[in-house]
């Protein structure tokens, strides 16, 4: 028993030495997310417009009601969302819009830095999400 | 009837039922993609497959199998499920999969299948269709890379609306669907392509990416154009009526619509509305305050005294006729009067004085089961689209012989075997004499308990079937044949239609109707009917409530003709713009002028124009209530958007000028129906719970004539000239509001002279020149539209649009003599 307890303890201990700290110096030091990490979320772009097709899915699925989506008819033709806007103070980082989207037009981003001074400034429109 | 057990499940059908059809009724579901209810069965889809015991080994199309006795069906087996799923990889092989862009996506058919039978992989590869879309129509889109080739499109447009557009063009997996030379949908642009289509190939243009199907909230409500009274289910979103919804299970129209009932409505949500109410000060018509108009009206209304007198339209629920008849009440006045006071005389004299009653006879299901059709003018078809449908299932399903006294051709004269009376301009009365006289000169006619054969006979000797051929240039065989079908047919029916641009003899019409009516056994038989239909929504309800001019009161072209000379100070119109609609311009403007005048309307029409008050209405997707249809339906209305700006419902309004008046009025709508029920004959028993989903037709299927009088009405007179414009109505528009919707704009967006290729080429005209036409009381001008239906020296405009100053020349006559003369 005292074999077992000394085992424990001794890797706490190690712990405690110099250079097997986990713990990190934000924000000095960042640690590197992992990729299924759900940041702020991304709009892809494609050579000419915005990947999305506006086909409503993302805020169909979304259980935070937080994506605003308005589909038209481009130059061309094509349907493409003339409004994409998602209110990050509502958004609960589920993934599902991600999860839901047929042609891979959205994606979370490493970024979790999100705070901000304004309301309005959590509302990411989606020329805001094109750069992110 | 038949007795066959499906999936272990006894059910008893009729013997004419499909496996299908009996499944349904079983309550077991078989999915489908080309069958249709209303549609003859065609078996091109092939996913309705089941097996049957005594057909073993192949498994049976469901949909075009009629049952048998002792039948045993499964609907399901892990054998029909593999059947199922390759029919569906099949189809997927060149269907294009760009569901997130397509507007079908979350109520395709093909979609649901291919998600219920877990189709995600293809063991076929072919290449995917890659065919152009048609652009070039405003608001049919045909994406035919996504067609499934069902056929419902070509059946539909065959077999209901009668128009053909579409067909199947090459072979095998070149295979398509097309129109004539695939040179793009040129149509009556009714869309029942795109409610039947299962897919998104055929889609409305006009709610392009708009939104998706599972955001709109559905709204049954019936349409506010013509006297058809369809269902009409709105599909609402941010407060706009976006697209129209296809419903075949409410109403009577069984999923029909014509072009304005599907694409006609965006004039509710136009921008051009009126929001708030405006007041005539220092010349100007000035936006004010509610309490204020209010007041003005008030005030001007009150010092005319009993001198004034209400115009309604036909547009406006029965419990808001109510008010109006209540407002006329408390204003003391027996001064009103609806649509032009002119059209409906047909019902309310004509019907009246013969059979005793001012309703058609009939409910519009049972035509299609008629033997024997006449239509008196071929226009019934561009004021009743959904009606004239009907008709044309009759003629195709059940071979009625179809006869039409017409003064041009049109949709109907195109039926199969239809046969059309042409006659001159003015003359059907002479005609419909005619057919009287053969009933009774060949012992044809249906003489039991009729009062006043003999005056009839007597008045009838100049009306033989000669003489008439003779007067009016309609063969004389031709009469007497359509005069010994209808009194051979078993059922039959006769149609009219009336409304502001036919205002001319529509007493007699009437009457003469009637008479044929009686003569051949129609008024009151089950299966057959006379039918006078309304062009409005609403125009029974109006008839039905009487929204007419008292013992004492004056008519709505008298009431204008007395506000021009002064006699009556003060005119209240209600949703109508005479100065657009009603016959002599001259005669309204200076009504107009002379009067202290109040409107009521959506937009500031011409008419609104001239007002010293004008509020701002609703439209009927923004109202609750109920239109009693041509048939005596009673429908009720819902709301499906809240007004724009401050516009508030007629009901609302004309309640708060009763009241400002001293008068009573009902709170609600609810209490208006009852309090109007309780004194409208016919309506006695009717209870809002009593309209269901089919609504509720007052005095039941068959109304039965209360007086069966002949009554003789003496024939018209041919007018003479060489050329002469006929006025009606245009298959796209109805009524003057129709010009505020984007989709029959986009098909007939200004108003045109029509006349055929013999007088075109006489007078050297190609289409979209310019003509001038002459007449006694002034002259028009519009484009040209040289078309095939126009015997030579008829000109044919339709009168919906205010630009035409139409009634500057239509003064009422059934035909106006003109001079063209070539811009």
């Amino acid at each position: 028993m005292f074999k077992e307890f000394a085992k424990g303890l001794s890797i706490t201990l190690k712990h405690l030495l110099p250079g097997n700290c986990t713990t990190v110096q934000y924000p000095q030091q960042k640690l590197e997310m992992s990729p299924r990490f759900r940041g702020l979320h991304r709009l892809v772009p494609t050579q000419t417009r915005e990947k999305c097709v506006a086909c409503y899915l993302c805020p169909t699925v979304c259980p935070a009601k937080c994506i605003t989506v308005e589909s038209a008819e481009n130059e061309a033709g094509e349907k493409y969302p003339k409004v994409y806007k998602i209110d990050l103070l509502r958004c609960i980082f589920c993934g599902y819009c991600v999860e839901a989207c047929p042609v891979e037009a959205i994606e979370m981003t490493d970024a979790y830095e999100l705070a901000n001074y304004k309301r309005d400034d959590f509302n990411f429109e989606k020329e805001r999400l094109l750069k992110s | 009837m038949v007795n066959l057990t499906i999936d272990g499940k006894q059910i008893t059908v009729s013997k004419k039922a499909t496996i299908y059809e009996a499944a349904k009724e079983a309550g077991v579901h078989i999915p489908v993609l080309c069958y249709a209810k209303k549609l003859l069965p065609y078996g091109a889809c092939r996913i309705c497959l089941v097996e049957v015991e005594q057909m073993k080994g192949r498994l049976i199309p469901s949909c075009t199998t009629p049952v048998t006795e002792g039948m045993v069906v499964n609907s399901i087996s892990d054998e029909i499920r593999k059947v199922r799923k390759t029919v569906l990889e099949f189809l997927l092989v060149n269907h294009v999969v760009e569901c997130p862009v397509c507007d079908k996506g979350g109520e395709c058919d093909l979609q649901d299948l291919t998600y219920e039978y877990e189709v995600v992989t293809n063991r076929f590869e072919g290449e995917k269709f890659d065919l152009p879309t048609d652009e070039i129509n405003p608001l049919i889109e045909r994406n035919m890379n996504r067609c499934v080739l069902c056929g419902k499109c070509v059946r539909v447009c065959d077999e209901i609306v009668g128009y053909g557009s579409y067909s199947f063009i090459n072979r095998g997996f070149e295979t398509k669907i097309a129109t004539a030379f695939d040179r793009g949908l040129n149509c009556e642009f009714c869309g029942q392509c795109v409610s039947m289509c299962p897919v998104g190939a055929i889609l409305p243009r006009p709610f392009k990416f708009k939104a998706r199907p599972w955001q709109l909230k559905e709204v049954d409500s019936v349409c506010g154009y013509c006297g058809n009274g369809c269902t009409v289910t709105f599909g609402t979103k941010d407060n706009e009526v976006q697209t129209i919804r296809f419903n075949d299970k409410n109403g009577v129209n069984d999923g029909n619509l014509c072009i304005r009932g599907r694409f006609g409505i965006s004039y509710v949500n136009s921008d051009k509305r009126l929001t708030r109410p405006l007041v005539r000060r220092n010349g100007h018509l000035t936006e004010t305050s509610w309490d204020d108009a209010i007041q003005v009206a008030v005030a001007g209304l009150k010092a005319a005294g009993d001198k004034l007198g209400v115009i309604s339209g036909a547009r406006l629920t029965n419990e808001e006729l109510f008010l109006v008849k209540q407002l006329a009440k408390t204003l003391g006045t027996e001064n009103l009067d609806h649509s032009g006071g002119e059209c409906y005389k047909g019902v309310t004299e004509g019907l009246k004085e013969t059979l005793g009653i001012q309703a058609s006879t009939g409910t519009f299901p049972q035509v299609e089961h008629c033997d024997a059709i006449l239509s008196i003018r071929s226009d019934f078809y561009e004021t009743h689209p959904v009606f004239g449908m009907v008709v044309n299932q009759a003629v195709r399903n059940n071979e009625a012989k179809l006869t039409v006294i017409a003064d041009k051709r049109g949709k109907f004269t195109k039926l199969p075997n239809a046969r059309t009376l042409l006659h001159k301009p003015g003359l059907e009365l002479n005609i419909l004499n005619a057919i009287c006289s053969v009933l009774l000169d060949e012992g044809l006619a249906k003489t039991d308990g009729i009062e006043g054969l003999n005056e009839l006979k007597d008045a009838l000797k100049d009306y033989s079937a000669d003489a008439v051929a003779a007067a009016t240039g309609v063969g004389a065989d031709a009469i007497k044949q359509a005069a010994r079908e209808l009194a051979q047919a078993d059922n039959a029916a006769i149609l009219l239609a009336y409304g502001l641009p036919y205002t001319a003899y529509s007493k007699e019409l009437g009457t003469a109707a009637a008479n044929l009516a009686l003569l051949t056994g129609i008024a009151g038989r089950p299966g057959s009917g006379l039918y006078l239909c309304g062009e409005k929504a609403n125009s029974q309800g109006a008839v039905d409530l009487s929204i007419l001019p008292g013992e004492k009161g004056l008519g709505a072209q008298q009431m204008l003709a007395a506000a021009g000379t002064g006699e009556l100070k003060a005119l209240y119109l209600i949703g109508e713009d005479p100065l657009t609609s009603y016959p002599d311009r001259a005669l309204v403007e200076k009504a107009l002028e002379a009067s202290f005048l109040v409107v009521q309307d959506l937009f500031l029409s011409p008419t609104a124009q001239k007002a010293d008050v004008v509020f701002p209405a609703t439209s009927f997707a923004e109202k609750d209530g109920t239109f009693t249809n041509a048939e005596r339906r009673i429908q009720r209305l819902r709301v499906g958007i809240t007004p724009p700006g401050e516009a508030r419902t007629d009901f609302a309004i004309l309640q708060q000028l009763i009241q400002e008046f001293g008068g009573q009025a009902p709170a609600t709508s609810a209490e208006a129906f009852a309090a109007l029920a309780a004194e409208t004959p016919g309506y006695e028993m009717v209870s809002l719970e009593m309209l269901g989903p089919q609504g509720y037709v007052w005095g039941g299927d068959i109304l039965q004539p209360e007086s069966k009088k002949l009554l003789p009405v003496a024939g018209a007179v041919a007018v003479d000239g060489d050329y002469q414009l006929l006025v009606g109505s245009s298959l796209y528009h109805s009524g003057t509001v129709s010009t505020g919707a984007k989709g029959p704009m986009a098909v007939v967006s200004e108003p045109y002279i029509e006349l055929g290729r013999e007088d075109a080429a006489a007078l050297k005209l190609v289409d979209g020149d310019l003509l001038k036409l002459k007449a006694a009381a002034g002259e028009i001008q519009a484009k040209v539209k040289v078309d095939r239906r126009l015997p030579k020296g008829v000109l044919f405009t339709p009168y919906h649009f205010s630009q035409l100053e139409l009634n500057r020349i239509y003064r009422g006559q059934a035909a106006i003599a003109v001079e063209p003369v070539k811009q």
